[in-house]
């Protein structure tokens, strides 16, 4: 390198040069943002949209008139508004933090060790954790037929877990085949029936309440957490037969749900009610042909009445299938945590998010 | 000009204008300490050559033209036109000599970039304005106090 060489490699671009040089480089930017797609999450049954901005304000009302004392321990309003609602006594509904947090309860409160709770397989992973925790034993029954349940009852079954419709499997019992298993089931057994999808079903949303007229064992639990899209406020309810007041009241969270909850599950009530009613009739058609047109894919679908669908390819293990799904931009979930490691679960949302799914398949299968 | 964020109330949330690092088009490749010492002389002798230009206005390059002028005016019989020579010819020296001044200035800038410092001004205005103040002294002594109004002032006895 030369004399003068040397010198002028510590020469500077000038203003013009850099100025030109960061515009082509915003603009390559501007193009790779353009050009990139998001992967889309469908490994969750929640609603993926954010919530109604009045539920946001109530919620933020509340937190800015003061959060420094307790408010009302058993939700007396909130339960008012469920029971007007589903039109029950407000003496049949607690509210607790999620639906999970009250079906642990329950098994909490009704197993001694060693008693079984029996519950078909695949479902919601929950059960058999909260068995163990209440020291009993889960006995995960294969199929969801009320029949292979009661031939798995013994002396030492406490509870029969329905998640109604399943998750992840999408299917459903009818309200007269849930009447008959409620009819064969012994003294003892209490049954939690898990309703957290059930206005994704193609049937009246409380067609099951009349039920606890009769069969004062059953308990019915919703959340806010799925169709009302309200996941992080940690709220559901139970509702019990008439004279269940003794056992839900032991189900009721220590010194209650927390009131920012209370405010906005009470707001979403009063005021999204046919928000939600059109997202979940959009749901339910998108359902149909979604799985239809798996189907025509090849696809082995279950018949669902939930907001996913349970599907496998043959050939085709289901974490494999997830990874590929996950490639090419779309996230599900495997149906290994579920009890079937051949199938891969999918959250029916959009139009626009099956479309994409039903693409990623046919590419990655 | 106020530029820190707590002076502006979070106008400037990014840099301070003016701070940005020089952006070179590739990474220089710097020589040794010695190299770097070297280049540390040199750029003060660089900037000794420009208070030394910068001091040629202020006498050497006037009294030069005056010179050539009457030179002019000698010859041609014509005061006009050595006025014109000597007033022409001065402008034109001044302009080359800023030229050559704004040369060694960005020159001063290399060869302290060369010797490890973040140099991203030169320093052309100081050498201007420290030369002014000498050079007016200067020029304000000769003027009264020995060519012109001295005399008068203080006749000689």
């Amino acid at each position: 390198m030369g004399l003068l060489d040397y010198y002028r490699q510590f020469e500077g671009l000038s203003e013009d040069e850099v100025n030109a040089e960061l515009r082509r480089n915003a603009a390559e930017e501007r193009q790779r943002a353009l050009a990139r797609v998001d992967p889309i999450d469908l490994s969750q049954t929640t609603w993926p949209e954010l919530p109604p901005h009045t539920v946001v304000n109530a919620v933020t009302y509340i937190a800015r008139r003061g959060l420094h004392r307790y408010l009302d321990p058993h939700a007396g309003e909130l339960r008012g508004e469920l029971a007007a609602l589903h039109g029950i006594a407000a003496e049949q509904v607690v509210v607790g933090n999620g639906a999970a947090q009250l079906l642990a309860a329950t098994a909490h409160a009704l197993m001694e060790p060693g008693d079984e709770l029996v519950t078909p397989w695949p479902s919601y992973p929950l059960y058999p954790v909260m068995a163990r925790r209440a020291r009993g034993r889960a006995v995960p029954v294969p199929g969801f037929a009320a029949e292979a349940i009661v031939r798995a009852l013994n002396q030492r079954t406490r509870i029969v877990a329905l998640c109604n419709p399943n998750d992840p499997t999408g299917e459903l019992l009818s309200t007269a085949e849930l009447d008959e298993l409620l009819g064969m089931l012994p003294e003892r057994v209490v049954v939690l029936l898990d309703e957290a999808l059930a206005h994704y079903a193609e049937r009246p949303l409380d067609e099951t309440l009349p039920l606890l007229e009769r069969h004062p064992r059953l308990l019915v639990f919703r959340t806010f957490s799925k169709a009302w899209g309200l996941a992080g406020l940690r709220c559901g309810y139970a509702i019990g037969a008439p004279d269940a007041g003794p056992l839900l009241e032991r189900l009721e969270p220590e010194l209650g749900l927390n009131e920012l909850a209370q405010a906005g599950v009470l707001e979403a009530l009063r005021a999204t009610r046919p928000a939600l009613n059109r997202r979940t009739a959009a749901v339910r058609a998108e359902r149909s042909r979604l799985v239809g047109e798996l189907r025509e894919a090849g696809f082995d679908v279950t018949e669902t009445q939930a907001n996913v669908v349970w599907l496998r390819r043959d050939g085709l293990d289901g974490a494999e299938l997830a990874a590929r799904l996950q490639r090419a931009g779309v996230i599900v979930a495997t149906g290994a945590r579920f009890g079937d490691p051949t199938r891969i679960r999918a959250a029916v949302q959009s139009r626009a998010a099956s479309d994409r799914l039903v693409q990623a398949l046919s590419r990655v299968s | 000009m106020r530029t820190d964020p707590t002076d502006t109330g979070g106008l400037f949330i990014g840099r301070r204008p003016g701070t940005a690092p020089v952006r070179y088009r590739a990474l220089p490749q710097r020589g040794g300490a010695a190299r770097r010492r070297l280049d540390r002389t040199l750029a003060f002798a660089i900037a000794v050559l420009m208070v030394v230009v910068n001091l040629l206005f202020w006498g050497p390059l006037p009294a030069a033209w005056l010179w050539v002028g009457a030179q002019v005016n000698y010859r041609t019989n014509s005061i006009s036109l050595g006025i014109f020579v000597a007033f022409v010819g001065m402008l034109l020296t001044l302009m080359g000599a800023l030229a050559v001044l704004k040369r060694l200035d960005h020159a001063w800038v290399l060869v302290r970039r060369a010797a490890g410092y973040d140099q991203r001004k030169g320093i052309i205005g100081p050498v201007f304005a420290t030369t002014v103040v000498v050079g007016t002294v200067c020029f304000t002594i000769w003027l009264v106090f020995i060519a012109g109004l001295g005399p008068s002032l203080a006749p000689r006895s």
